[in-house]
């Protein structure tokens, strides 16, 4: 309702009103007859009171309604009219009008009851719609239509008690009330507010309640004492009619809604932790999304077990995994107002255990008398005190993670409520915690990306970034990493001007590790391949070297070879590693120098194993050296590259040079495994002789 | 990837490891967890049949490094039997077979077990 209209209602009522009292004024000293004059009068009250409950109606839709505050405001409103209708009643009797056409007493009494009855119609109005407005809540089909029936029914009781219409309506009047106070019992059960308010707003409700009763009873049985009652008759008929009719109204219904709180007061506590059940749900909810840390998170879940269900303790155990018997392992992640020496007196006895019930029915145990029932009989001798207890299980996918568990200090603490609200949170407690699982994995997972990004650089990084120059040698190498950081490696050492170390090798393990230990050897070989008096003394150097440093588990395979120009020969020895690949004129062979991968054992057997063997080369002979990520490359029947292949390559193209070999070879690997990616490293160095 | 197994039996103071299928990276714990329960029950007489073996890497090798020494300490011994040649050829390779005693048959290095016991 725009500003505008209610002003123009307010001061539309107003002037009406004014008008009636000046009319009344004016009736003290002149008799103006049956006629026109009074029908004016009576319209003129009429509109003026459709215009205020215009006014009313048009003011109650722009709040929403809040129980207790509007009941606070008619009952203040009721003590102003009570505190009025108390003084009227108390007017001199001379100043009491006789009723009828001719108007008695003085202005000021006039202005008494004139304000009396104005103010008791608005505040009739002002009942009636804040009682439609309780009436109303969550209505139902009837309840529309049976109050405007009453509504209906007060309107033509109002009109009925006109003088115009009264005639012989001495039957007519009493049979309209009749029906009126019928539907006004009918309406006044409609106390369905009464459900849905907090405790506290049902204190307020009560006192509201009791109070409006007893100043409506006050007010209907002031204004049907026979000064008020003529008064007002003298005043409006109908409104007196009216506001007899609702006074009545407001006496029952809050009669009623006082005996209504009264009996739902017990249920407030229960509409409570309904709602606080609710509430907790909702914030769990949103913690699902919201917590990313496990630990935050568990501990959100067994503060919130306590608040939902008013537990004394509450813990949650994960299951971790099962032992050799096949019981489930469980840690316990959370832990409220109990600790881990209780919670395992309480959930084992010997090799029962209460766990083991929720696997077997999947469902949540509930034990209502914690010394009384057999499955607990073994906590009697707790020191502190446990009435009753609760186990849920958290299933994801058909799969237990954990249980939740809570206990009481009395018996019988757990009623269904609780299960079926324990039974929920424990549905969100378990998508939110493999939730936060997923999230750490993934998290783990791009930490290890990082390693690997790492790792694959430090790897690059070690490989020589060029190939050195010799006049009479042809030099080519490659390295392909696979997807994860493998180990290979190999190496130049420029010794001199005519001899040239080539190292080729292949660390155990992957990532960082690998690489680690990869910089190692380099480091080593660079260091001694100056003062080793052979390709032997270096790997016997470098076994002792790495002793202290490689893991139990890890070790090096490598081949370490001297070409030397001068003498036309390549002198090598061999530590576990993939033989050399020597093709010389249409002939292969292998050479395999008998020795132990570095790392594997530090004692004498190594030096005592490790051998080292010269082979002279001829113009044109071929040298290959690789790994095993070469020779075992799988093709998709899972059959292995394998030496043969090699070979065959080198031999078909050996007046090549060392670069178109290397890339013959890698081209056979690739169409030998087709599409599928290389599982692991690959490494491979040529050369020749020229 | 063919799938990889470790079973353990005991008999007459031997304990016998069955491996099936590959030993990488990824399987390693498996054998490594079954080494680690046979030195916590103090049986360090050990033999590794080889049978099923299809494929070892060098993570599957480094398995036997970590607890050779453990084994041998307690005076006992961890040797392997019936391996495939292509198997005994990457353990060959590296040198396994100088610190290692690799059998054709596990019968062998029970006996064997037994021959080193009665000194």
């Amino acid at each position: 309702m725009s500003r505008l209209k209610k002003i123009l209602l307010l001061a539309g009522a107003l002037l009406l009103l004014l008008g009636v009292y000046l009319i009344d004024v004016v009736r003290l000293a002149v008799s103006l007859g049956q006629g026109t004059w009074l029908t004016v009068r009576e319209a003129a009250v009429f509109f003026s009171f459709f215009f205020l409950f215009l006014y009313l109606q048009g003011m109650r839709g722009a709040k929403p309604l809040t129980v207790p505050k509007n009941l606070g405001k008619l009952l203040a409103y009721s003590l102003f009219v009570l505190v009025l209708i108390i003084i009227a009643a108390n007017a001199r009797p001379d100043w009491v009008p006789e009723g009828g056409t001719q108007n008695s007493g003085n202005a000021l009494a006039t202005l008494l009851f004139s304000l009396t009855a104005v103010a008791l119609g608005l505040f009739s109005i002002m009942a009636l719609l804040s009682i439609r407005d309780l009436v109303y809540y969550k209505r139902k089909k009837w309840t529309k239509r049976n109050f405007i029936a009453y509504v209906v029914c007060l309107l033509v009781a109002s009109v009925a008690a006109m003088p115009v219409l009264r005639g012989d309506g001495q039957l007519f009047g009493p049979l309209l009330f009749a029906v009126a106070v019928v539907l006004i019992v009918v309406n006044s059960f409609k106390q369905n507010w009464v459900v849905y308010l907090s405790r506290r707003e049902k204190m307020y409700s009560i006192v509201y309640a009791s109070l409006l009763f007893l100043t409506l009873l006050g007010i209907t049985l002031i204004t049907s004492q026979s000064v008020l009652e003529r008064a007002l008759i003298a005043y409006h008929p109908p409104l007196q009619s009216f506001i007899r009719l609702n006074a009545i109204f407001g006496v029952i219904y809050f009669g009623m809604a006082f005996v209504s709180t009264l009996f739902h007061m017990p249920t407030a506590e229960v509409y409570e932790r309904k709602q606080s059940e609710l509430t907790s749900l909702h914030n769990l909810s949103r913690l699902v999304t919201q917590v990313f840390d496990f630990s935050d998170l568990v501990d959100s879940v067994t503060g919130m077990t306590l608040e939902v269900v008013g537990a004394k303790s509450a813990w949650l155990e994960l299951i971790k995994g099962r032992n050799e018997q096949g019981e489930v392992l469980v840690e316990v992640v959370s832990l409220k107002n109990t600790t881990r020496q209780q919670i395992e007196s309480i959930a084992v006895n010997g090799d029962l255990s209460l766990r083991q019930f929720v696997i077997d029915s999947k469902r949540p145990l509930v034990i209502d008398d914690i010394s009384n029932d057999r499955r607990t009989k073994h906590i009697k001798k707790l020191d502190v005190a446990v009435g009753s207890l609760i186990c849920v299980p958290l299933a994801s996918h058909q799969e237990l993670i954990g249980f939740l568990h809570a206990t009481k200090e009395f018996q019988y603490g757990f009623d269904q409520d609780d299960i079926d609200v324990l039974t929920t949170f424990a549905d969100h407690v378990t998508i939110a915690i493999e939730n936060s699982k997923l999230i750490a994995k993934s998290l783990e997972r791009e930490r290890f990306q990082q390693e690997m990004m790492v790792a694959q650089q430090m790897q690059k990084r070690l490989l020589p970034q060029r190939i050195p120059s010799y006049p009479s040698l042809d030099v080519a190498a490659v390295s392909e990493p696979s997807l994860e950081v493998g180990g290979d490696y190999y190496d130049f050492m420029t010794l001199g001007s005519d001899r040239l170390g080539v190292v080729v090798g292949d660390v155990s393990g992957k990532g960082v590790s690998a690489a680690f230990y990869m910089a190692e050897v380099k480091g080593i070989f660079q260091a001694l391949s100056r003062i080793a008096a052979s390709p032997r003394d270096l790997l016997l150097r470098a076994n002792q070297a790495l002793a202290d440093s490689l893991e139990r588990n890890a070790f090096v395979s490598l081949l370490y070879a001297i070409f030397d120009s001068s003498k036309s020969c390549v002198t090598l020895a061999r530590a576990g590693h993939c033989p050399m690949i020597h093709i010389s004129g249409d002939s292969s062979s292998m050479v395999r120098p008998s020795g132990l991968g570095l790392g594997l054992t530090h004692e004498k057997i190594f030096e005592d194993s490790t051998e080292e063997t010269t082979i002279s080369l001829k113009i044109g002979d071929i040298c290959i050296f690789y790994t095993d990520g070469l020779s075992e490359t799988r093709n998709s029947e899972g059959e292995e590259f394998g030496y043969d292949r090699i070979v065959n390559v080198a031999l078909h193209c050996r007046n090549n040079s060392a670069e178109t070999i290397k890339n013959s070879i890698l081209q056979e690997v690739r169409n030998y495994t087709g599409n599928s990616s290389y599982g692991d490293d690959m490494t491979l160095v040529v050369v020749k002789q020229l | 990837m063919a799938d990889f197994r470790v079973h353990q039996r005991d008999g007459e103071g031997v304990s016998v490891i069955d491996l099936k299928g590959y030993l990488d990276a990824h399987t390693a714990p498996d054998l490594e967890n079954a080494f680690q329960k046979l030195l916590n029950d103090k049986k360090f007489n050990i033999i590794v049949n080889c049978k099923d073996l299809t494929y070892i890497s060098s993570a599957g090798l480094g398995v036997f490094m970590a607890f050779i020494e453990d084994v041998r300490k307690n005076l006992g011994d961890i040797k392997m039997s019936n391996m495939s040649p292509k198997v005994y050829n990457v353990f060959d390779l590296l040198g396994f077979p100088i610190l290692y005693e690799i059998y054709k048959d596990e019968q062998e290095a029970v006996v064997r077990f037994r021959a080193q016991k009665k000194p």
